[in-house]
């Protein structure tokens, strides 16, 4: 099933809007290879889970994965075929909100080839355009 | 000893964010040099010039500013939101007898054996001081014989003479663990689960009032 929270202080939050660059979380901390997203854009808990899905499959065991990011946010929509009023939609799915420069997920002890296989079969499933990237310099 | 750049650089009279936008359109890097009471001086260097050798993890440069020669040590970097560019390096001026702390990257070597295990590096970088001329690029690390379970520690390594690691004896650099099945899939939910909301009451506890 996909990621969701397990405890919020309300139901529906107000949709927002997204600007600027990710200044958290847009360096590889923890595996060797990362996916970092270019776009500003919503993931769903779902797509987060055929991402994960994806990307096992592909290591099988001889990778570790990270996933990096976390569907916090609630969407509401609205039955389909019903009038506008009546209020707010209710809560449908769970969404991550990612800047550009976000590292979506990471890949330890693995290639540089078989992660970028890895990760292009993730950005497949991936509602925005992204990049590998490796580990910065350490000074 | 770890691998020397010569890089020229130029005193760099333009201060302040707007100014050093304009050089780094013009495809310089802003830099500042400083260390062995010396005053600390505002420079400039090509962004060809350095950006190659620091993404390759040279940490010493030999630096020529108004035709004088100083060793220096990589001190600060910064990159753009994407980490593609370098938009900011800082230059520490040091002697080769003196001693200097850094991190240092961990360089695996060979295949780990513990095929059904996943390899783990939880220090990628160590934290060591030692003399400047001594600096390493890396520090390699033998997992030839690393079979599932077992791991190499830090007081395992055998770092160079005069060498010393910042980190605690005990500290894990890596280890081969056994895979996990269904490794990190989120718990089963039902379908259309919602999750609980702080502080709002239940039907029940309601009635009861």
């Amino acid at each position: 099933m996909a990621l969701m929270p397990k405890r919020v202080k309300h139901r529906k939050e107000q949709r927002g809007r997204v600007k600027g660059n990710a200044t958290r979380g847009n360096t590889v901390a923890f595996g060797d290879w990362g996916l970092q997203t270019l776009d500003t854009g919503h993931v769903k808990g779902t797509t987060i889970e055929a991402c994960r899905v994806a990307a096992t499959q592909y290591v099988r065991g001889e990778g570790k994965l990270y996933i990096r990011i976390f569907p916090n946010k609630p969407m509401t929509a609205r039955p389909l075929e019903t009038r506008m009023g009546t209020g707010k939609g209710e809560p449908d799915h769970w969404v991550a909100v990612v800047k550009p420069g976000k590292i979506l997920f990471e890949l330890a002890g693995v290639s540089e080839d078989a992660a970028r296989d890895c990760f292009n079969r993730v950005a497949h499933k991936l509602p925005v355009r992204t990049r590998l990237v490796g580990r910065l310099p350490s000074v | 000893m770890s691998t020397e750049v010569q890089l020229s650089v130029d005193l760099r009279s333009a201060r302040g964010s707007k100014q050093n936008r304009r050089l780094r359109d013009q495809g310089f890097v802003p830099g500042n040099i400083y260390g062995h009471m010396d005053e600390p001086q505002a420079i400039m260097v090509k962004a060809e010039a350095i950006a190659p050798h620091v993404k390759a993890g040279v940490k010493v440069y030999d630096v020529t500013l108004d035709g004088k020669t100083s060793k220096t040590l990589l001190r600060e970097l910064q990159f753009d939101a994407l980490g593609i560019e370098l938009t900011h390096f800082d230059l520490l001026r040091v002697d080769p007898t003196e001693r200097v702390t850094l991190h240092v990257p961990v360089i695996l070597k060979g295949i780990a054996p513990g095929s059904a295990g996943v390899l783990e590096q939880p220090l990628h970088s160590l934290h060591i001081d030692c003399l400047a001329y001594q600096i390493p690029d890396s520090i390699p690390v033998r997992i030839n014989m690393l079979e599932i379970g077992q791991a190499i520690h830090v007081r395992d390594l055998e770092l160079p003479e005069g060498m010393h690691a910042h980190h605690p004896p005990e500290a894990i650099v890596v280890h081969v663990v056994p895979v996990r099945s269904g490794d990190s899939a989120p718990a089963d939910v039902a379908a259309g689960a919602q999750p609980e909301v702080v502080g709002k009451k239940t039907e029940d506890a309601s009635k009861d009032k």
